[in-house]
């Protein structure tokens, strides 16, 4: 793979315009604002295991992470 | 703590026992979630194969409600926190790392440490470190937030890096109005005062696709402050320091793709993982991957072009 940098100084092990290296536009949206609350989601872990976000947390205080793959 | 991404279960299995992952890893597999957020990112098509439902990266920090009480989404992909950073918004107050670089001034009465705040101070390309100027203040003395009349002195501080050293907006305490009758309105702050400078490394610096040039730099910080109780004020001060941070080597090339190609940590090998993404993308559209593929090798191209036209 060629290595090229981006214009913000970025250098990457893919040439520019690849899919793999587009980031947020301007102005699009990050999902719920600071002061409102996670929506609802069950999503299955790791070990298939059904898992209610909220009711999982169970009232604690939480970090939701979302990461593009560990796959790659 | 729980992390989602569109990889399979297996997947997550296979990751969480190599890393020694011990929060949940969700398994979004249709992007379902990545949705409802909003945060898919669409640039990325149907004809991109594997990396078709990826979300744009980011994390949020919720309180004991579920409230978001802070998120953390950049500009780039490469762009991302400190993991302590996700710590200190959930505590609601920082706590400096005792094993990344400090430096300590000021006098008997004021306490003045700069220190790097984040991955033990160590620089990488992309990754958000703080540089954090902590004032502790003695009982009845402040400092100045700009702007301040003539003849008074405001906090300023000047921190300086090799090139590719790249300085975010600074995050700043609120201050405390304190009127002096007929003089100004003047914004102070006291106590304990962490003035935070956010900063990352670009490719000049700290490349993860080329080896480094130095295995360290040098960050210059100037402070030049005046604290004053509210009757009298003690001298100007500017006091230099020097903090030397190591860089993390990171030889992108020399990982393979299905290692990581450099963007995590550790030595899992994805290559099942990566067959069982390539598979279940290709039931979804046949023709992804040949796209893909065909997209990959043009814009291979054109940079190999662009290489060119530089050195001529």
């Amino acid at each position: 793979m060629v290595v090229e940098r981006d214009h913000h100084g970025f250098d990457a092990p893919a040439p520019l315009g690849h899919p793999g290296r587009a980031s947020l536009p301007e102005g699009h949206s990050t999902g719920p604002e600071i002061g409102e609350r996670l929506p609802d989601f069950t999503l299955p872990s790791a070990t298939g295991t059904p898992i209610d976000y909220h009711h999982d947390r169970a009232g604690r205080k939480s970090v939701v992470v979302f990461f593009r793959s560990a796959v790659w | 703590m729980y992390a989602i991404s569109y990889d399979d279960q297996e997947t997550l299995t296979e990751f969480a026992e190599n890393q020694g992952v011990h929060f949940p890893l969700l398994s979004d597999i249709d992007s379902k979630v990545i949705r409802q957020f909003g945060i898919l990112n669409e640039q990325v098509t149907r004809n991109d194969a594997l990396l078709y439902g990826i979300p744009y990266p980011g994390v949020y920090i919720t309180n004991e409600e579920g409230m978001v009480v802070a998120k953390f989404f950049h500009d780039s992909y490469k762009k991302r926190e400190s993991p302590e950073f996700y710590i200190d918004a959930a505590l609601g107050q920082l706590n400096l790392d005792e094993n990344a670089p400090q430096v300590s001034g000021g006098d008997q009465d004021i306490n003045l440490t700069i220190a790097v705040h984040g991955g033990n101070g160590t620089v990488r390309q992309g990754i958000v470190r703080h540089l954090v100027v902590r004032f502790e203040l003695p009982e009845g003395l402040h400092i100045y937030s700009p702007p301040v009349p003539d003849g008074m002195i405001a906090t300023q501080i000047t921190i300086q890096g090799p090139e590719g050293f790249a300085l975010m907006s600074p995050d700043l305490p609120a201050t405390e109005k304190l009127t002096l009758p007929g003089v100004a309105e003047l914004n102070v702050w006291h106590g304990t005062v962490d003035l935070v400078y956010p900063f990352f490394a670009t490719g000049e610096l700290a490349s993860e696709c080329r080896p480094l040039d130095v295995p360290s730099i040098d960050i210059k910080v100037t402070v030049r402050y005046q604290a004053c109780t509210d009757r009298e004020c003690l001298l100007p001060k500017t006091e230099n320091f020097t903090l030397s941070l190591d860089l993390d080597v990171i030889d992108t090339p020399a990982i393979d793709l299905h290692k990581g190609h450099g963007q995590r940590e550790g030595n899992y090998d994805g290559t099942s993982a990566l067959k069982r993404l390539l598979g279940r993308k290709i039931k979804q559209n046949p023709l992804g991957l040949p796209i893909f593929l065909a997209k990959t090798m043009l814009l291979q191209m054109g940079a190999l072009l662009r290489r060119l036209q530089q050195r001529n």
